[in-house]
């Protein structure tokens, strides 16, 4: 555009435009945490307990496996897809992981071992139903929530799995003699680097933190990371460019099921037993937290980082309501509404500055 | 008495850091044609929004037989009678409408009688196609019709909402030759019954024969305006350009062309392609000239593994290879600036250098693939500098660059690796004249070390670019001219299949 009348002056933009545009940039980028902050200030002013070491450190165990399944999800929607057969195959593994130990007497880091091989089997077949079945991905992975799901029903007969349950797979009426060991509830239970009057950090913390960053490093710094947001940005312009296409997508919906059976481990060895259906709710949170993180400094495109903060976000506003004695029935509604006004920042404000 | 017809006065655009429309004056009678002719990026789709209600805000004023009148939204532009055919029909039909529905939607959504009388509507359908002498079912849906007939469908449904004035922007693009005649016919009776038409066209030949007056563009202001009587050909490409013609294309190959790099033997492609042969050698510009829907793009495909075959072969430098995805064609060295900009060639929403570095990443890649960025920056430094992108800073995000620079990211990308096949494929499609220079100039460059194939549907650019050229048509090859040898009209006349290929027995 250089050649174009370049004698021509330009006027210079109104002062009050340009006060506005910088409150919009600032509304955009750094909107979310400030949400945060003040949502933390508000909570505690209302309930001295919440700003405290512990209560935080409760919230970021209880937030920790949401983020799990959050930066999976994040991943999915990186290469313009969607995974929501998450939160069903994170509870299929907290049934097979426990139903294993339990039922089939099988060691706990066998369970676990198996557990992962046949998540990373439903991000196989996930990605076989989107790149060579042509599904597309919300379907594909919608028919997988509800396989998962029966998946998790069928493999002891709708029964929920705890220490000496009678074993459903049985003629005659036995107990089970399998158990939930102490070393597999370490997982979702233990805590490291404790000390005098501290209890320590949540292991599942840890997970999480070690997942976070790994795929955010991942995702920012690595060629493959550009390669999922390329495929995310253009998938036509990536191919024309020699990006391999279907490996991209199907290494999303491998590491997608991977960190969704992980969530499902460290939620089993949390509650110590198989709850039926437990992984349900992350779903959708999980894809709350995901487009939240969309608004976290402005980035408009799924993010770890966003994702992380966005989970925090759902876990302290569920914290502090719980804490003020906020009916749990009115909690939906209320992310609801958090979730819409956070995405309007992202989306609404952007195009108006443009 | 006031002067009669739409007046056009001092009307200027600006976006921020660009004047795209510049003080533009214009005066369109009732029953004339006016030709608005320019390069792109003249300012012309600019004159046309402001016309048609697409801005809300511009300089200058727009007066109907002496009245002013006020035209800030589409429907304002309709209530005073001026409509416009764009170049993308798709965008202002239903698909899945059937073509009654498509021409009386404006009757349809203010009818005030809740039940429809599909007969009574057919008719009226019908009535109105009658008018511009179109004869289809109308009870077909519009998904169903040819690009021509969707665009008189849009002319007709403008007649049949009392037009006044009717705009046409670059209506013949996609046209085949019988197709532009029926246009005219329909054109020529509508300015018989005392529409104004405003005929945007940068073919020159089209406009000579079809415009009473034509005002040139560049640049976003108006250079010049002269009656069809005065057309001189050299004349209005040089109010176009601003230069002499020949000085946009680089000189041609000076030495004869070096070793077949590709070989494609009777590629074939059921319905696209019917048995393409070509060679392509290091050191030429092999022009591949053709008409939009000659299979073009579909051949450089082809070579680019984009699509599949069902037969044919491929060698590189005499070795036979198969390309089924793009990326085996990458690693060959075989790369293609694809037809689409937007949408094919850059990712919009990131910046300059991560777009550069995609196709050749892991060159940039050190222990567990984690991108060394210092480099990549550097690399996106010396090609932006090399390819002349504005704005020079590594880090802008492509959708804010012109079609023009875009462009050259594109090209850009493939400049990291080894070429040994370039193909462009409309590759100054929408871009300014100096961008254009620039991309027939990076050409040249590559033909240097590498075959490059350039197809484009303009014969003229063809001409000017290519060492040999090779014409396209309904998916074959029909001719071929070596150099020294081109004769535009011989071409135009393969291109359409105005000529048939000649069978040697």
């Amino acid at each position: 555009m250089t050649d174009l009348a370049p004698s021509a002056s330009i006027p210079p933009e109104p002062r009050s435009e340009h006060i506005r545009g910088l409150i919009y940039d600032f509304i955009i980028k750094y909107g979310m945490l400030v949400a945060i902050g003040i949502l933390i200030l508000f909570f505690s002013t209302q309930n001295e307990a919440f700003l405290t070491l512990n209560n935080l450190l409760l919230i970021a165990r209880a937030v920790s496996i949401l983020c799990i399944v959050a930066i999976g999800v994040t991943i999915s929607v990186s290469v313009d897809g969607f995974d929501v057969s998450v939160g069903a195959v994170t509870g299929l593994s907290v049934l097979l992981s426990t139903s294993l130990m339990v039922i089939w007497n099988v060691e706990w880091y066998l369970a676990i071992l198996i557990t992962l091989g046949a998540g990373l089997l439903v991000g196989l077949i996930n990605a076989f139903f989107i790149i060579k079945l042509r599904i597309p991905d919300l379907l594909a992975t919608l028919g997988m929530l509800y396989l998962a799901q029966g998946a998790q029903l069928m493999l002891t007969q709708g029964e929920s799995v705890f220490r000496g349950m009678f074993n459903p797979w049985a003629t005659e009426r036995v107990q089970t003699t399998g158990d939930i060991t102490d070393a597999f509830k370490q997982i979702g239970q233990g805590f490291v680097f404790g000390s005098e009057g501290f209890n320590g950090i949540p292991i599942p913390i840890i997970i999480m933190l070690v997942i976070a960053i790994s795929v955010h490093v991942f995702l920012q710094y690595t060629r493959w990371g550009r390669m999922f947001y390329a495929v995310g940005g253009n998938r036509e312009a990536a191919r024309l460019s020699g990006v391999p296409i279907h490996r991209v997508r199907l290494l999303a919906y491998l590491l997608s099921a991977l960190l969704a059976t992980i969530a499902g481990i460290v939620l089993a060895s949390r509650i110590g037993s198989g709850a039926i259906r437990a992984g349900d709710p992350y779903l959708l949170d999980a894809v709350a937290a995901t487009f939240f993180g969309f608004a976290v400094l402005g980035a408009r495109r799924p993010n770890v980082f966003g994702t992380v903060i966005g989970a925090l976000f759902v876990g302290i506003m569920l914290n502090g309501l719980t804490m003020m004695d906020v009916e749990w029935f009115f909690q939906d509604f209320i992310k609801g509404f958090v979730l819409i006004a956070s995405l309007a920042m992202s989306f609404f404000l952007v195009k108006r500055t443009r | 008495m006031a002067i009669q017809g739409l007046q056009a006065v001092g009307l200027g655009k600006r976006f921020p850091g660009i004047i795209a429309l510049d003080d533009v004056s214009l005066h369109l009678q009732p029953g004339q044609v006016m030709a608005l002719v320019g390069a792109n990026g003249a300012g012309k789709s600019t004159l046309i929004k402001i016309l048609t209600g697409y801005y809300d805000s511009y300089e200058g004023r727009i007066e109907i037989d002496g009245q002013g009148v006020q035209i800030h939204q589409p429907k304002d532009a309709a209530r005073v009678g001026i409509q416009a055919v764009y170049q993308e029909v798709d965008s202002v039909l239903v698909p899945s409408l059937t073509i009654s529905e498509n021409l009386l939607m404006n009757q349809l959504v203010t009818i005030p009688n809740p039940l429809l009388s599909w007969s009574a509507l057919h008719r009226q359908a019908e009535a109105v196609l009658a008018q511009v002498g179109l004869d289809l079912d109308v009870r077909r849906r519009v998904e169903d019709l040819v690009l021509h007939e969707k665009q008189m469908l849009v002319i007709a449904r403008a007649v049949s909402q009392q037009v006044k004035y009717l705009i046409f922007d670059e209506p013949t693009t996609s046209l085949s030759l019988p197709e532009v005649e029926r246009l005219f016919v329909i054109i020529r009776r509508l300015k018989a019954q005392g529409v104004g038409i405003l005929y945007i066209s940068h073919r020159l030949m089209e406009v000579s024969a079809l415009a009473d007056e034509i005002t040139v563009l560049r640049n976003g202001r108006k250079i010049t305006q002269f009656p069809v009587a005065e057309f001189d050909f050299a004349r209005v490409s040089e109010a176009m350009l601003g230069s002499a013609i020949q000085d946009i294309y680089p000189a041609k190959a000076a030495s004869p062309p070096g070793e077949v790099v590709l070989t494609a033997t009777d590629l074939t492609r059921r319905g696209k392609l019917k048995a393409v042969s070509l060679v392509a050698r290091q050191g030429e510009i092999l022009g591949i000239a053709g008409l939009v829907g000659a299979g073009k793009t579909e051949l450089l495909r082809a070579l680019f593994g984009a699509d599949g075959l069902e037969s044919g072969q491929l060698a590189i430098d005499g070795k036979p290879v198969t390309l089924t995805t793009p990326r085996q064609a990458v690693q060959q060295g075989v790369y293609l600036v694809p037809e689409e900009r937007r949408s094919q060639g850059v990712l919009l929403e990131e910046k300059i250098r991560q777009n550069i570095s995609l196709p050749f990443l892991s060159q940039f890649s050190r222990i567990l693939g984690l991108i060394d960025q210092l480099r990549e920056r550097s690399h996106a430094v010396n090609l932006i500098d090399r390819l002349g992108i504005t704005p020079p800073n590594t880090e802008a995000e492509v959708s804010n660059l012109s079609g023009g620079n875009q462009q050259k990211v594109v090209i850009g990308k493939w400049l990291t690796g080894r070429p040994r096949v370039v193909m462009f494929d409309e590759a100054t499609q929408g871009i300014d004249v100096k961008a254009k220079q620039d991309v027939y100039a990076i050409a040249r460059e590559l033909a240097h070390s590498a075959a490059v194939i350039y197809a484009a549907s303009d014969i003229d650019e063809v001409i000017g670019i290519a060492d040999r050229i090779i014409v396209m048509h309904d998916g074959a090859i029909v001719a071929a001219f070596e150099a020294d040898a081109f004769d535009r009209n011989l071409i135009l006349e393969y291109a359409t299949g105005t000529r048939e290929k000649e069978t040697h027995d």
